[in-house]
């Protein structure tokens, strides 16, 4: 669905995007991840025609961007909302726009209220909503049209737990239906929730892509013993579930709790950016 | 999979070049472009109808002061009841320029352009879309200041509704578009609020809006010919007067002022603002 090859996007003196690849087929999530600055919020910004790469590819469904905006769905990372208009005239707007019309629209935006809580909220003004619900408008203006290719910025930053769960459950729904979504995130345990690959994002390029299994596999996780007199012991290993096995195993002393954790994505990431900058 | 920093194999793929142009996206027809302009000039007419204060402050105001100020201009100049009418409402329309930069700058502010820059809709219609409540608005001001004038001000009945109607149309098509021309170009609503506010006051009063030009020093008679205002107010004093060829004259003057400052805005608002933010 998504292709991009070698795309570069310069501000100035700062590489944005740096030899960027990423393919993104229908049906699968990926989640792009990296720190502030690596390109994230410049590559959708690309790929959704709001900015020009200076070189490199694009194509969404086979066609450039320019003949695809109909087909894609677009939540920026910041709120892009109209305070004096309601919410069900935001999606009436934005379902318009991509074509939408009478009982297409209405069904498409009844669908969206339920599956994001709006229900209750859609004949309210944005301006003066929470931010999560505005949160919540916001990704339903980009979803109203069930576009083809979902490109989903930072969507739940700053988001209560009710939001986050009501937008990765209609991001999942829709990824099985058979979007494409790119989802950019610094709250990586969504993306274990998103089952998503993912892609590693430093510097302007991608530098490390796949599941999480594969990413982690060379990762340490971590066994803790905790012994009676509250003493721990800790141990840094890639096979944690041996090593917990061994040490029980060889320890005379009193066992009061066992703890094993596997390797985070924060640590995935952590790691990555390590290795890549050594 | 961690890929190795320098080059990244990638199976071929049906990928576009960069062409360097902005390639008119496949919208349909003729039907859905104009399905996707009422659906963006609906959005608007419910933001202005929430916000109405702006346009009813430049019907109320002008009304007030032809009022007051009729007797003076009858004193000064023959044709003095035309005068403060048009020249009023030549004022008081430029004044109105504020409404449509002011409707474009918000969507800036709020960051709801770029949002539609992302949606299906192409600029002309954005910008069509959005600014065609506001030429209503604006037609429907003026058509009122001309229907006060003579009812109320007393000046003759129009001997051409058409040349009137012609006038006022051409007259709001060119405010708009410079309106629109400057909210691309304003860095924020008080910049904007001083870029229309003082230069209505400076193109109008120089064109004769406000100090009839018969009046004026030979110099600022030369220099009227410069501002807009001068135009309009020729094009609007001939269109009463029922005079076609004094009203086509300055007629295709602001036309191609308006087509001018138009391009420049559609192209400007095509092309966003990328990083760059708003005061």
């Amino acid at each position: 669905m998504l292709e991009a090859l070698e795309l570069t996007k310069r501000y100035g003196s700062v590489n944005a995007l740096d030899g960027f690849s990423l393919s993104v087929a229908a049906g699968e999530i990926v989640g792009l991840v990296g720190h502030n600055g690596a390109g994230k919020t410049t590559f959708v910004e690309i790929v959704s025609g709001l900015i020009r790469q200076d070189s490199g590819y694009i194509s969404i469904g086979g066609k450039p961007p320019a003949l695809s905006r109909g087909r894609i769905g677009v939540t920026p990372q910041h709120l892009g909302l109209y305070p004096s208009i309601t919410v069900r005239e935001h999606l009436e707007l934005f379902g318009r726009i991509a074509g939408l019309r009478r009982a297409a629209l209405t069904s498409a935006i009844e669908e969206l209220a339920v599956a994001l809580r709006l229900t209750e909220i859609m004949d309210r003004r944005t301006g003066v909503l929470s931010g999560g619900q505005q949160r919540r408008t916001q990704t339903a203006t980009a979803l109203v049209h069930r576009p083809s290719l979902l490109l989903l910025d930072e969507p739940t930053a700053g988001a209560d737990l009710e939001t986050r769960q009501a937008m990765l459950d209609v991001v999942k729904q829709r990824a099985a239906d058979g979007t494409a979504v790119v989802y950019t995130t610094h709250y990586l345990p969504e993306l274990t929730e998103l089952d998503a690959s993912i892609a590693v994002i430093r510097g302007g390029r991608i530098i490390a892509r796949g599941n999480y299994d594969e990413l982690a596999a060379d990762l340490p996780g971590e066994v803790r013993l905790v012994f009676d007199d509250e003493q721990d012991l800790r141990v840094s290993t890639t096979e944690p579930t041996a090593t917990l096995i061994d040490l029980l195993s060889k320890t005379d002393r009193n066992v009061t709790s066992v703890e094993l954790h596997n390797p985070s994505l924060d640590d995935l990431y952590r790691s990555l950016a390590v290795s890549n900058a050594s | 999979m961690l890929l190795d920093a320098p080059g990244v194999e990638t199976a071929p793929v049906d990928v576009h070049p960069v062409d360097g142009s902005d390639q008119p996206a496949s919208r349909g027809g003729i039907r859905d472009s104009l399905y996707r302009i009422a659906a963006i000039a609906r959005h608007n007419l419910i933001i202005r109808r929430r916000d109405p204060g702006q346009m009813i402050s430049y019907v109320a105001m002008p009304m007030i002061l032809m009022l007051v100020l009729k007797p003076i201009y009858v004193r000064v100049v023959s044709g003095g009841d035309v005068q403060v009418v048009t020249g009023l409402l030549v004022m008081f329309s430029v004044f109105a320029i504020a409404i449509a930069g002011n409707s474009i700058l918000v969507e800036r502010h709020w960051m709801t352009w770029d949002r539609l820059r992302q949606s299906r809709a192409s600029a002309a219609e954005m910008l069509i879309g959005k600014t065609l409540p506001i030429f209503v608005l604006m037609v429907l001001q003026q058509a009122i200041l001309v229907i006060y004038g003579c009812l109320v001000i007393g000046i003759p009945m129009p001997r051409s509704i058409a040349l009137v109607a012609l006038g006022i149309v051409v007259w709001a098509f060119s405010l708009l578009a410079v309106g629109a021309a400057l909210s691309t170009v304003a860095r924020s609503l008080g910049e904007l609020g001083v870029i229309s506010d003082v230069g209505a006051m400076v193109l109008s009063s120089m064109g004769g809006a406000l100090v009839p030009l018969s009046i004026m020093p030979g110099w600022a008679q030369a220099a009227a010919h410069v501002s807009p205002g001068y135009y309009a107010l020729r094009m609007m004093k001939a269109a009463i007067n029922g005079d076609t060829t004094g009203v086509l004259i300055p007629a295709a003057v602001l036309f191609t002022l308006g087509a001018v400052a138009g391009t420049y805005a559609v192209w400007r608002l095509a092309k966003g603002w990328g990083r760059t933010r708003l005061l």
